[in-house]
């Protein structure tokens, strides 16, 4: 009774302060019904319901299970996740779902019928996840503390209500933490030989398998597939190659060269516990352009690519072989820009306005290359370059080494699974605010994450450990 | 660089897992029909080291799932998804008497569990695994708060839930060895119960004053679980093994204070002097000591203290007057405790009164004294400190690892759902029929 009569207060405030429209008060209202009938149950019996997760300490790329029980049979409840990002940015998701006859719900199984996801969603409650309203705009979910795990904060609400919206009654909750390394794996600074990088050692004598793993021209240092990979067996290493500190020159030229990269590739080659004949070659977004050229340079030979909406050439000059550094050319004349002060980086990857001369020769590919194309991607023109590559090898004679992955609704981003997309992102704040689109729509990006996770591990098991 | 060796894959799911949950060891990417032997190793926080291992085939896929496999020979053998946790024993060498206990219960237990070439039974250290992993146990769910209680001069330890609550709670008590043991509870905070582990026989007034405690240190401890605002105060129960049952049965039957909505008896004995404090408990075992026996091992039985089952109603509690659901877990090769005798006659006791709905009886073959949460290795006997004259002796625990394996794993699945039947379903007092478990 006492929980009513503090809705009932709250909502009277948010009508006289907010001004809702009639229609949310009238949802509001009818919340507040039955979110009254509950309360009554709930204070004559005073049973609490339980929620688990299992397991509560997963890997980042694996499902768990959520489940709700002790609850009213047929009863309308809210399951709500929250966490903070390392930056102290608050993201939430939830879900409405109704208990069954035994008052039990399970997210493996049931039905989400509205909120950050519907439908049977095992995972979407993760991948559901949006920076919580009132917060910073244009946020990316993205760890940089590989040994920490993200903590993830799962409540039981009662009532199909809107956590961010209305005050809510929290009837159980259950902690679970997403980790990017497994036990054993070992992370290693490089910064030897010029380069900039991140080792991560399986647990286990090895020999291993390796993977050079290379992201796109925001540069930095990103860390969470590699530690992924090596908790799934293989030596992994991520590399700076643009914005970043210790890399020489400007934070926003590529000052390293042919050789740089080569040297990257040797240093997986040489290490003890690496089969030098079973390394793979990763990249997203300008790492495809990067993994593509290496794979073509003399002595590289991986044994597999793996290329995920990126171009076959690049706009922007690459440092020489002897160091010497390129201007940036103008590739600003490629931007677009749309309404709200965003840009899209799209044009500057159609095929026609890629510098001839910087396009890799496709047909000296010997290896198995996967290349996955988000169809929503708004960044890269992956679908046009996917074709340029499927061209050049059929004309090669070298169809059977392509294995090429389509997903409707996936944008830019595809990443390891169950993390949320962002369709757009901040991308400079100097010398002007600009937001970057990346595409993708919530349900479908998912689902390729997911599906495109399971056949890159696939992919990378044939190619590289038989 | 072996071809071979690059292509073997080792994973365990969970990597990370809590003590109770269980997990799937494959091996993949071996030669088909090749024999391996997949070998855990365990580094405790005495130094001690623990080892188990099982001699598997690969199939046909190249594949070893021990979670479907039939392991044909090591530290235990058949289809046993668990049996490199319980089979686990003191690496060649150890000093005898050695039990797993964990202290720290927020760090994990962490495994090693590797793959070796060929069917392997011996000086694993000295040996190149073809693969190996580390796989950790957790006592603590993340979010589980550890809060040490240390008033009213209490000696305990409460485990919350992590979430708003109210949670229902439990009193953990353990036995005869006394000291403040944490890992069970942490667990069943895991599982949603706000637990607490109470310290009776060695406490620090006890240390500081030599006078042991008496019932008032029970129902304290009570009142600190039911006024604490995130704990059910209508929902509690207890819990105790060995020693730790003579002090529940007796709360549970006699205490005014305690209003307990169900309780769990392991390996234990109504067998007491009704209305003694906890000293003229200990007394009355005392003077039964002459019916130790020793065995030619030198270990020894302490079953026959409280044997035969006394007749006169003034040495048992009247379990007649329970009023709150029961759960007894009976290991029949006890050599500690009675348990089984005990068993059966507080199952006649409750017949007589009319009040044996309330009771369940889990009796296991061929399990010893000490079932506790599973997939810990089974000891058959231990180091054992007595209180009294502080001296170490060699007690016999019983039971048989298999059988006693699988009596932990079942005990707690079950003993998980009559406290979450009891605490968190049902809003009638009456006990709801336990004859499914």
């Amino acid at each position: 009774m006492f929980r009513a009569r503090v809705c009932v207060t709250t909502i009277r405030q948010l009508v006289q302060t907010e001004g809702i429209r009639c229609l949310r008060v009238h949802r509001k209202l009818s919340g507040l019904q039955r979110a009254v009938g509950a309360a009554r149950w709930k204070s004559s019996a005073q049973q609490a319901p339980l929620l688990t997760a299992a397991p509560v300490r997963a890997l980042a790329d694996e499902q768990i299970s959520v489940k709700g029980s002790f609850l009213p049979p047929r009863a309308p409840v809210t399951v709500c996740a929250r966490m903070h990002s390392e930056d102290g940015d608050l993201w939430e998701s939830f879900a409405h779902y109704n208990t069954n006859q035994s008052g039990s719900v399970n997210l493996t199984s049931d039905h989400s019928v509205g909120g950050s996801y519907s439908g049977c969603e095992p995972m979407g409650l993760f991948w559901g996840l949006q920076p919580a309203s009132g917060g910073r705009e244009g946020l990316r979910l993205r760890k940089r503390n590989m040994e920490t795990p993200y903590t993830v904060h799962i409540s039981l609400l009662q009532g199909h209500v809107s956590p961010s919206e209305e005050p809510i009654t929290e009837l159980a909750a259950v902690t679970t933490e997403r980790w990017y390394m497994a036990p054993g794996v070992k992370r290693i600074e490089i910064r030897q030989n010029g380069l900039v990088g991140t080792l991560f050692l399986p647990p286990g004598p090895g020999p291993f398998p390796g993977m050079l793993d290379l992201w796109g021209i925001s540069g930095g240092l990103v860390e969470y597939r590699s530690a992924l990979f090596a908790s799934r067996g293989y030596v992994s290493l991520s590399l700076a190659y643009i914005g970043h500190k210790d890399l020489p020159g400007l934070k926003n030229r590529i000052n390293v060269g042919d050789s740089y990269f080569m040297s990257a590739l040797h240093l997986l080659k040489d290490h003890r516990q690496v089969d030098a004949d079973r390394i793979g070659i990763m990249g997203l977004s300008f790492g495809v352009y990067l993994s593509l050229r290496i794979a073509t340079l003399t002595g590289a030979n991986p044994s597999c690519l793996i290329c995920i909406n990126g171009p076959i050439g690049s706009t922007i000059k690459i440092s020489d072989a002897d160091g010497k550094i390129q201007d940036i050319t103008g590739d600003e004349k490629y931007w677009t820009y749309g309404d709200e002060g965003y840009v899209s980086f799209q044009k500057l990857s159609l095929p026609a306005n890629l510098p001839p001369e910087s396009k890799v020769k496709i047909e000296n590919i010997t290896c198995p290359l996967m290349y996955i194309v988000g169809e929503d991607d708004l960044s890269a023109s992956s679908k046009e370059n996917a074709d340029m590559i499927e061209d050049s090898l059929r004309s090669a004679g070298k169809s059977q080494l392509l294995t090429r992955l389509s997903y409707p609704g996936a944008g830019h981003l595809i990443e390891p699974p169950y993390s949320p997309n962002s369709r757009a992102s901040l991308w400079s704040v100097k010398p002007k605010k600009l937001i970057t689109l990346w595409g993708g729509h919530p349900a479908p990006h998912a689902a390729a994450q997911e599906d495109a996770w399971k056949k890159i591990l696939n992919f990378m098991e044939s190619n590289l450990r038989w | 660089m072996d071809r071979n060796q690059c292509c073997v894959k080792l994973s365990i799911r969970p990597s990370r897992g809590l003590m109770d949950e269980k997990f799937v060891v494959l091996v993949q990417n071996i030669l088909p029909g090749s024999q391996l032997t997949v070998h855990a190793l365990h580094q405790c926080e005495d130094g001690h080291s623990w080892q188990a291992y099982a001699h598997y085939t690969a199939d046909a896929t190249g594949t070893v799932n021990v979670s479907k496999d039939c392991s044909l020979g090591g530290t235990y053998s058949g289809v046993e998804p668990m049996g490199l946790l319980w089979s686990l024993g003191p690496v060649p060498g150890s000093k005898p008497g050695l039990r797993m206990r964990k202290k720290n219960v927020q760090t994990p237990m962490e495994v090693t569990i590797s793959v070796y070439q060929d069917h392997q039974a011996e000086n694993f250290v000295d040996l190149v695994p073809l693969a190996g992993v580390v796989v950790e146990r957790w006592y603590m769910a993340p979010g589980v708060r550890r809060i040490p209680i240390t008033e009213e001069n209490l000696t305990a330890t409460l485990f919350l839930p992590p979430g708003p609550g109210p949670f229902p709670g439990l009193l953990d008590l353990w036995g005869g060895g006394g000291q403040l043991v944490e890992y069970r509870t942490a667990l069943l905070a895991s599982h949603g119960i706000a637990s607490l582990a109470l310290d009776y026989l060695t406490p620090k007034i006890t240390l500081e004053t030599g006078k042991m405690v008496d019932n008032q240190y029970f129902e304290t401890a009570y009142r600190v679980l039911q006024q604490h605002p995130q704990v059910l105060g209508s929902r509690i129960a207890m819990l105790g093994l060995s020693f730790g049952t003579c002090v529940t049965l007796k709360m549970a039957v006699y205490s005014k204070v305690m209003k307990l909505r169900c309780t769990v008896c392991i390996s234990g004995s109504h067998v007491q002097p009704v209305d003694g404090t906890l000293e003229q408990i200990l007394t009355f075992f005392k003077d039964n000591g002459a019916k130790t026996r020793i065995n030619e091992k030198n270990e020894v039985i302490w079953r026959e203290l409280l044997l035969p089952i006394p007749t006169d109603p003034s040495l048992k509690v009247d379990v007649g007057q329970l009023q709150c659901p029961l759960l007894l877990v009976v290991g029949e090769d006890d050599q500690n405790w009675p348990a089984p005798e005990s068993a059966t006659d507080i199952k006649e006791m409750m017949e007589r009164a009319g009040n044996n709905h309330l009771l369940t009886v889990l009796s296991y073959p061929d399990a010893g004294h000490l079932i506790e949460p599973p997939y810990t290795p089974h000891v058959r006997a231990s180091s054992f400190k007595t209180l009294d004259t502080r001296q170490k002796i060699m007690a016999l625990w019983g039971g048989h690892m298999v059988a006693h394996s699988r009596a932990q794993e079942d005990a707690w699945r079950k003993m998980l759902v009559f406290l979450r039947e009891n605490l968190y379903g049902g809003s009638n007092h009456y006990a709801t029929s336990f004859s499914h478990l």
